[in-house]
């Protein structure tokens, strides 16, 4: 059985941060130097009342206004790290609230690689038969768990959630994955303080800490060997690719895994300027942004290659249908 | 001081954006106001360009904070 995406929606909470936001609240930084490295101009900001799962609902119910019959959701699959509960899982509460019968759902506790796995999930669960269609979706609201002078994670995060229409196709259009882990990274990008773990060390928070460095040398040099990976199992060079999707963690990453990779930049697409790092949710968007802006055709070769917290990296290969 | 660690000073500074005289042996995070986090990650991506690819195997240098642990770092990866 073969799989596709039939859709994309997506959505932003109202609020937008500027720059000169984050330079009210910290008149030391410099602002020119931040955006010339992250090409980040502003950002989504959830409201204090506003969760992951809120922004969710509102990506679902846009795929279901535009012809999606909550009759044949067979699954939906939230990969979200800021759930409203520890339990229960959110996707058994967007379930409810979308007013979908008894149907498949869970989160997957994954970030910046999470729509990857998501998509691979989702593939899996229709190529065995046990659903024909449902929806993958990815909310986050990391600016929650951020500090506000926090100069290395607020300039570069965004909130938004992404809802993508998965289901059974006659023609096979999705594959093959590239997964990976880097468990020894997991302290790299946390919240110490989020879970059961008992943190002996008092100065450790519940917000929201990046060792920038650290994530930058970890994708330097695992992105291009996904990508490698990749192009070899599937037999194909980089000429064959009609479309990069990278995960749009910021200017100076995609920009270096440009140059690592020697990729021609007019098939690397961008849309990070307004809109932010939104953790799952940006290869989702990047790509129903591309579609909107005809950079994908039918038949169009599309790579998207996810990567970050965990350290997790998720690749594969897109045919649009 | 050799060519090649003259271009490591020389390219400390640029990506920073500050003049070659500000850099010596002895800068560090601690007593350079530009080597921040931002800056240090020009660095990393500078540094990388100029060894053909050959830093990004290399997690120690994501925390070298000093000129010193960054030419120790690339002897002893055999880079310098």
């Amino acid at each position: 059985m073969h799989v596709c995406i039939k859709r994309i929606e997506y959505f932003f909470p109202e609020k937008k941060e500027s720059n000169t936001d984050l330079k009210a609240d910290n008149p030391d930084w410099r602002i020119d130097d931040i955006v010339k490295k992250t090409g980040i101009v502003s950002r989504r900001i959830s409201s204090n009342e506003q969760t992951a799962t809120d922004l969710a609902e509102e990506s679902c119910k846009k795929l279901i206004n535009s012809g999606l019959n909550t009759e044949d959701i067979d699954f939906i699959i939230l990969v979200t790290q800021s759930p409203d509960y520890a339990l229960p899982t959110s996707a058994c509460i967007l379930q409810d609230r979308l007013g979908v019968e008894s149907c498949i759902a869970f989160d997957i506790n994954l970030g910046c690689s999470g729509f990857v796995y998501g998509l691979a999930v989702s593939s899996s669960l229709i190529s065995s038969g046990l659903a024909k269609q449902g929806i993958l979706v990815c909310s986050d609201t990391y600016t929650k768990y951020i500090d506000k002078h926090d100069r290395t994670c607020r300039p570069l995060f965004s909130d938004a959630a992404a809802a993508t229409h998965i289901s059974i196709s006659e023609v096979d259009s999705i594959g093959p994955f590239e997964l990976g882990t880097d468990g020894s990274g997991y302290d790299k990008l946390i919240v110490p303080s989020s879970g059961a773990r008992i943190n002996s060390n008092k100065s450790q928070t519940n917000k929201l800490f990046m060792s920038g460095a650290d994530v930058f040398m970890f994708t330097m040099d695992m992105v291009p060997k996904a990508v490698n990976s990749l192009l070899i199992k599937s037999n194909k060079k980089i000429e064959d690719i009609d479309l990069f999707i990278f995960h749009q963690a910021s200017k100076l990453v995609i920009d270096s895994i440009i140059r690592r990779l020697d990729l021609p930049e007019e098939k690397v697409f961008m849309n990070f300027e307004n809109i932010g790092n939104t953790v799952s949710a940006t290869i989702p968007i990047a790509l129903s942004d591309a579609i909107q802006q005809g950079r994908i055709n039918t038949g169009d070769l599309i790579m998207l290659v996810g990567f970050g917290v965990g350290y997790s990296w998720g690749g594969c290969l897109i045919q649009w249908p | 001081m050799s060519k090649i660690n003259n271009e490591v000073l020389e390219i400390i500074a640029k990506s920073l954006e500050i003049k070659k005289e500000k850099v010596t042996m002895d800068s560090s995070t601690e007593n350079l106001e530009e080597w921040d986090s931002l800056g240090h990650l020009s660095i990393l991506v500078s540094l990388d360009r100029k060894f053909n690819g050959q830093l990004a195997g290399i997690k120690e240098m994501a925390a070298a904070s000093s000129v010193k642990s960054i030419f120790k770092i690339l002897e002893d990866n055999s880079l310098i």
